[in-house]
């Protein structure tokens, strides 16, 4: 009996039955690849430090739950883009994922029901997290009475200061407790040093392209884009005088310079820094880890106070970035992702473990006894960093979310820009600004019917 | 027996019709899913705003209306014109000298120096930009410090009227290279006896660049500039990472960057698509007009 299939007589030949092959099982295997077994947990992350942390850590929890396969993947600063793709192809999407604070207003957009996020509320209630959490940073994370994200970190900001350098003017900065007071030495330390009839070095370095510096100053009075109830405040008196302050540190007083490249992280900055050109910064926990692993040779020339405050008494600091951990609607386990959640974000010695590596104090309440918080800092000379940021964390003031914070913080950056470079009235840039937002949100609410 | 050939011959003569469809499948299958599906689908979208992650809802013309008294999406059609009004004057008559040069019988090391003139274009532009960025600081950079041509402290970065130059001198340092080559190929294409005929009829040197070199290159230059504008109308990775998504005050932003921000960074789904589709009737208009212009639909 022939065999009934002759590939020589195939009737388009070899070639065409081997691609038809290979087509077959490639498919195959690629249905096989997509399909995801139960006990495994897709992790996404942006931050490479971040990384660095939980691939240490993820060997611990696999002896902990040894059935499980974490996979975690870190996409880098395009991992935003990817996760909102995922979301809205309703596919694809990872089961747990960090979101980056300036980023996750683009997700909450939009009919509530269709967030892809799940509200941890419920979970964190039942776990009894809820309250070993700081209430104000829940903001963040927070909308519509649902919280999508368990906060990373506090973030608290402190002034970061050459004391060498202060010092050498007759300037004690601990004597430093408002920003009048600020002005009057930050005027001594701003110097021609070489005679060329230009300033060499400059008091504070503050950036005049982005919101990032100025939200420092506006959070820490309180103030912000938007209020709890999703309103549009950027026009308000406070964020006004507000920012006709921080022009005035630019342009009247003269005493800031801005920023070195593109951010504050910038390589050219950091250069700035080591030839005595700038004199202190808004400086956040992660910012200081930033400055301790990019430019080790400045150890034991910087040293931190608490910010100056508005008026004696004030609040003394104020909150820049965050991260947040969530749980896509996708997660087929999200007990068991929590779990992953409880070792990642609640474990102690990971706690621990972060600080050592970025600085960063965790918005745990329970975890703040930990040692290695109130040991010195050699890199600030000596200084107890950890216990300075914890004695602020009570006040660092809450910071709203709204899903229309990209929209509002490109503007925001225009605006800035304009008055501090093209001498517009603070004034006029943020109403038109407001003006801007309202409509653009306004018209969203028109078009969905739900104003 | 015979009815058995018969067969076997309608057989035959049946592949013989579906054979080159079935060759040509794959193409126009990939095509469909991955062009014209899409393709269909943004313009769909660009009538639709999203409603949500799942949900949108139909807007009519109203994204296209907003699209025309948009500041932002105007200033970046300014900035990406801009960037190919420099490419068309700076970058191609930069391309097309070194071509010369690279060309003649007199310079030496001819082809290390083709080489190090294309290279730059192997490099991605995400890398171009971050090196430029260093190089463009306006205290710490090299153009400032070690150049100060101009007697005075540049912000390239930093002031609104440098930012589009800035980006205008990378896209030459990136691209001048890689159109030379194309150059390169055009000149080596003419016919030496044009150039011997006018040299009979006593032309110099810069006659015979402009009555036999640039006629025959003719074609190439179309193709060069044709594909330099769809090009330079589509810039993004360059200034996103430059102008660090288009500072100061959308200085550095185009028309892709807002399309992109839109889209991705606004969730404006609708919006985004419109950008699209209104950047391809850009790059049609401007084709066209330079293929017409060129005269490349013109009869020999």
């Amino acid at each position: 009996m022939a065999i009934p299939f002759d590939s020589d007589n195939f009737p388009i030949g070899k070639a065409p039955i081997a691609m038809l092959i290979l087509f077959v099982i490639s498919s195959i295997l690629l249905v096989i690849s997509i399909e995801k077994k139960d006990e495994s947990l897709e992790f996404w992350i942006y931050a490479n430090t971040h990384y660095d942390e939980y691939q240490a850590r993820l060997p611990l929890f696999n002896q902990l739950y040894p059935e499980v396969n974490v996979h975690l993947v870190n996409f880098g600063g395009t991992m935003h883009d990817k996760l909102l793709t995922a979301l809205l192809s309703n596919f694809g999407a990872p089961d747990i994922v960090e979101v980056e604070i300036n980023s996750i207003g683009r997700f909450l957009k939009g009919a509530i029901d269709e967030i892809g996020f799940i509200d941890l509320r419920p979970l964190l209630e039942s776990k009894g997290r809820i309250d070993d959490l700081f209430p104000n940073r829940f903001t963040p994370w927070s909308y519509s009475g649902k919280i999508y994200g368990i906060p990373h970190d506090l973030h608290p900001v402190v002034l970061l200061y050459r004391d060498d350098l202060f010092k050498a003017v007759g300037v004690d900065l601990t004597k430093v407790n408002t920003w009048d007071e600020f002005i009057i030495s930050a005027k001594k330390a701003t110097r021609d040093t070489d005679g060329d009839g230009n300033i060499d070095q400059y008091a504070i370095v503050l950036d005049n392209k982005t919101e990032s510096d100025y939200f420092n100053f506006l959070l820490q009075r309180g103030g912000g884009f938007f209020d709890e109830n999703g309103n549009v405040i950027i026009d308000s008196e406070l964020a006004i005088e507000t920012l006709t302050f921080y022009n005035s540190l630019f342009n009247e007083h003269k005493i800031a310079t801005p920023v070195y490249g593109t951010w504050h992280g910038h390589p050219s900055n950091f250069a700035a820094m080591q030839d005595d050109k700038i004199l202190s910064i808004l400086a956040p926990d992660w910012y200081v880890g930033i400055l301790k692993s990019q430019v080790p040779q400045m150890a034991g020339k910087w040293k931190a106070i608490p910010m100056p405050a508005w008026e004696d008494g004030g609040r003394r600091t104020t909150t820049r970035g965050g991260t947040m951990i969530g749980i896509t609607k996708q997660c087929k386990n999200p007990d068991l992702a929590w779990e992953l959640i409880e070792f990642t974000y609640f474990n102690r010695e990971g706690l621990a473990n972060r600080f050592e590596t970025t600085m960063i104090i965790p918005p745990i309440k329970s975890a703040f006894d930990v040692p290695v918080f109130h040991e010195p800092e050699e890199y600030l000379g000596g200084q107890k960093i950890g216990e300075l940021f914890i004695d602020l964390v009570p006040d660092i003031p809450p910071r709203y979310q709204n899903p229309y914070w990209s929209e509002a913080s490109d503007l925001l950056n225009d605006a800035i820009f304009k008055v501090v470079t093209e001498n517009e009235h603070p004034r006029k840039a943020l109403t038109e600004l407001a003006t801007t937002v309202r409509k653009i949100i306004s018209k969203d609410h028109t078009r969905w019917g739900t104003e | 027996m015979s009815n058995n050939k018969t067969f076997q011959k309608n057989i035959w003569n049946h592949q013989q019709k579906i054979a080159p469809y079935l060759f040509i499948a794959p193409f126009y299958i990939l095509f469909i899913v991955f062009m014209g599906y899409p393709l269909l689908s943004s313009l769909i979208l660009s009538f639709y705003e999203m409603r949500g992650f799942q949900s949108k809802i139909y807007v009519g013309l109203s994204n296209f209306i907003d699209l025309f008294s948009d500041p932002i999406f105007w200033k970046s059609v300014w900035n990406t014109t801009y960037f190919a009004l420099g490419t068309l004057t700076l970058q191609l008559p930069i391309a097309l000298l070194l071509a010369l040069i690279l060309n003649s019988k007199h310079v030496k090391g001819k082809n290390l120096l083709r080489l190090a003139f294309f290279t730059p274009v192997l490099v991605a532009g995400v890398f171009v930009a971050i090196i430029f960025n260093l190089i463009y600081d306006q205290r710490a950079g090299i153009i400032n410090n070690e150049y100060i041509l101009l007697g005075k402290e540049i912000g390239w970065l930093n002031e609104a009227k440098y930012v589009m130059p800035a980006v205008i001198l990378t896209g030459v340092w990136q691209w001048a290279g890689f159109n030379m080559i194309y150059f390169i190929a055009g000149l080596q294409g003419i016919r030496q006896d044009l150039y011997e005929a006018a040299a009979v009829d006593g032309a110099n040197w810069w006659q015979a660049f402009l009555h036999v070199t640039l006629p025959s290159l003719r074609p190439v230059i179309a193709f060069v500039v044709v594909v330099s504008m769809i090009g330079s109308f589509q810039l993004f990775d360059l200034p996103f990472i430059l102008t660090n998504g288009g500072e100061p005050a959308d200085a550095g932003s185009t028309i892709v960057m807002y399309l992109y921000k839109n889209g991705f960074q606004f969730m404006r789904l609708g919006y985004a698509a419109t950008i699209g589709w209104v950047l391809f009737i850009i790059i049609a208009i401007i084709s066209i007009a330079q293929l017409k212009l060129l005269g490349i639909f013109r009869e020999e």
